[in-house]
């Protein structure tokens, strides 16, 4: 495994009035590596990634990509240092066809802006192919296809615009479990290209089979990180239940637990 | 085989352009029940060059309002607009003593810079569109009849002047105007489907925290929008009021809800994300044909609004029913396209 981090995130606090969501945390992910980040409602999960996206400003703490360094980011900036947010059915178009939705944001035009189409129906084909979703035309709206399908078409955006960090916010939150299945596997797919990932889930059996490191938030700071290696799915559920109830991990896991020893210098 | 494909082919485009063929179907029903109804006067060329006249003053406007539709807001104060441009026109003729082009295009700009406020009003300080068109409906409408004082300003001077030629002549029997509109619904056209500008107002109007996720500039595109259509206004009025050689204060209130109507007949649903510039296009000659019709079948002018409103009524019950059917098959599909 590479160890040179793609992200850090360093002491990130946000706000919202007197809520306190995030209370400076560092998380990090490294080249070719997926992280899952798991946690109760609330945890502070989709904050933390909405800062990574820059839709939120975080109020204190930094943020490093490939080793540049922000204070906050935007979501073009963010799409431009290689980061895609994939969320359940949000980032789509459903009234557009497949290809339009691969493409959105970054049509492929000629100088004055118009759309060179055929060589967008082309590369989004030849993307979908890549994840076995050619069963639809490229031409049919988004809105006749199957939750999977429409995370497939997700996917397929981000190796179209050849991310090298995909963030997947709850992915598998309304899916059949087929459907399930065949995220799991698009997200395997994704590693295999040497893409990073971050899977978000309360569900530690969709994120189990995916992912090398599991960071666990609780009331907006990370309580533990642990490597899949050194735990069964039945461990981290016992780890998950025991910090939603007591806010610590047990003490035979307090070993295995990373945080505070990985942290990137 | 190939028959096969070429069958699911042609059912595929069909399907797809199922709102225009729609429209277009009620648009010829109209248009032989006249002619039935009366065939000396629809087979009379005279009515297609009066209808090529005035359609434009409904169609030019509804144009641009389809793509501040599409975005899922509304603009209310073209009308307004409408009025305001050719006042700016006007008044710089008269100060100059000719019909210049120079007071054209200080009506365009006039029409820019509302359009410019709408877009400001309704992004950056988040005011509803239909609250913030509605206030800048009366605020140019004021800043026009205070300006006149409510008086008409007679034109008929700079009638045959290259201005007038160019904006209300003749091209044989076709009115200029009506070039021009096609002309307009042909730019528009090739801007919302072939161009990336297009692509963003109906990703915005489709689903705006997308949009955004994607790192479109929303307000940015929403701003140029309503400056697009606050020009187009403006150039619609100067249409109208060149055509009747009189500038009058109150032009532009009946295209309101023409326009609008246009627009929402066409298949352009005020939720956005969806709309054709060719279903607006016949949305407003359907209204004119209307018009057209009942003055020619020699009843009083005051069933135009009640055969407008009928016709309104049909076009969107059955665009309602279609996309009932369509919310339904998008759900069989999805759970077919697992």
């Amino acid at each position: 495994m590479s160890m040179k981090n793609i992200v850090e995130m360093h002491n990130i606090v946000k706000k919202f009035g007197s809520v306190v969501a995030l209370r400076g945390v560092n998380f990090h992910v490294r080249e070719n590596e997926v992280v899952g980040l798991v946690g109760d409602n609330g945890a502070g999960k989709s904050t933390l990634v909405k800062i990574l996206f820059g839709i939120h400003a975080p109020d204190e703490g930094e943020i490093i990509v490939k080793g540049m360094k922000f204070k906050r980011l935007n979501p073009k900036l963010a799409y431009e240092l290689g980061i895609v947010l994939i969320h359940q059915e949000r980032t789509l178009c459903l009234n557009h066809p497949i290809w339009r939705n691969v493409f959105m944001g970054r049509e492929i035009t000629n100088k004055l802006g118009f759309l060179k189409i055929s060589d967008m129906k082309k590369t989004a084909y030849n993307s979908l192919s890549q994840l076995e979703l050619t069963r639809m035309p490229v031409e049919t709206p988004v809105k006749y296809l199957s939750g999977g399908y429409q995370q497939g078409v997700q996917i397929s955006r981000a190796l179209v615009f050849e991310a090298d960090l995909v963030i997947l916010d709850e992915p598998t939150a309304a899916l059949s479990l087929a459907e399930t299945h065949r995220v799991l596997e698009y997200v395997n797919e994704l590693k295999k290209k040497g893409k990073s990932a971050i899977f978000i889930s309360h569900n530690i059996y969709h994120v189990y089979p995916v992912a090398d490191r599991f960071v666990i938030l609780d009331k907006g700071s990370v309580v533990a990180e642990f490597y899949k290696k050194d735990l069964t799915p039945e461990d981290l559920a016992e780890i998950m239940v025991s910090i939603a109830r007591t806010g610590s991990v047990p003490e035979k896991y307090k070993e295995l637990n990373l945080y505070g020893r990985t942290q990137p210098t | 085989m190939t028959g096969i494909h070429g069958l699911k082919r042609a059912w595929r485009v069909i399907s797809e352009y199922k709102l225009q063929i729609i429209i277009t179907v009620i648009f010829l029903v109209i248009w032989l029940t006249f002619y039935t109804i009366n065939p000396s006067a629809f087979a009379n060329p005279f009515a297609y060059t009066s209808l090529m006249t005035v359609a434009p003053y409904t169609i030019i406007p509804a144009i641009s309002l389809t793509l501040v539709v599409i975005t899922g807001e509304i603009d209310l104060s073209f009308s307004s607009i409408m009025a305001f441009g050719p006042l700016i026109m006007a008044m710089t003729w008269q100060v100059q003593g000719e019909a210049s082009l120079l007071g054209v295009i200080l009506g365009l700009l006039g029409g820019l810079g509302a359009g410019l406020l709408n877009g400001v009003l309704i992004t950056k300080l988040g005011i509803p569109s239909l609250i913030a068109t509605i206030g800048t409906t009366f605020l140019w409408r004021g800043v026009v009849l205070v300006a006149t004082q409510g008086f008409s300003i007679p034109l008929g001077e700079y009638r045959g002047s290259p201005v007038f030629s160019a904006l209300v002549g003749r091209f044989g029997d076709i009115p200029i105007q009506f070039f021009w509109t096609i002309v307009l619904a042909f730019i528009f056209w090739l801007f919302l489907n072939k161009h990336k500008f297009g692509a963003y107002i109906y990703y915005i109007g489709d689903n705006r925290v997308a949009a955004q996720m994607v790192g479109i500039n929303v307000d940015r595109v929403l701003i140029t929008v309503y400056a697009i259509h606050g020009v187009v206004a403006a150039f619609a009025g100067m249409i109208a009021t060149l055509a009747m050689a009189t500038f009058y204060p109150t032009l532009g209130d009946i295209y309101m809800l023409k326009s609008v109507s246009s627009v929402v007949i066409g298949g352009t649903p005020v939720t956005g994300g969806v709309g054709t510039i060719y279903g607006t296009f016949i949305g407003g000659l359907i209204l004119e044909f209307i018009e057209m019709g009942v003055v020619a079948a020699g009843v009083t002018g005051f069933w135009i609004r009640l055969v407008h409103g009928l016709v309104i009524i049909v076009a969107l019950a059955a665009q309602g029913i279609l996309r009932r059917r369509e919310i339904i098959r998008a759900r069989i599909m999805r759970l077919i396209t697992t």
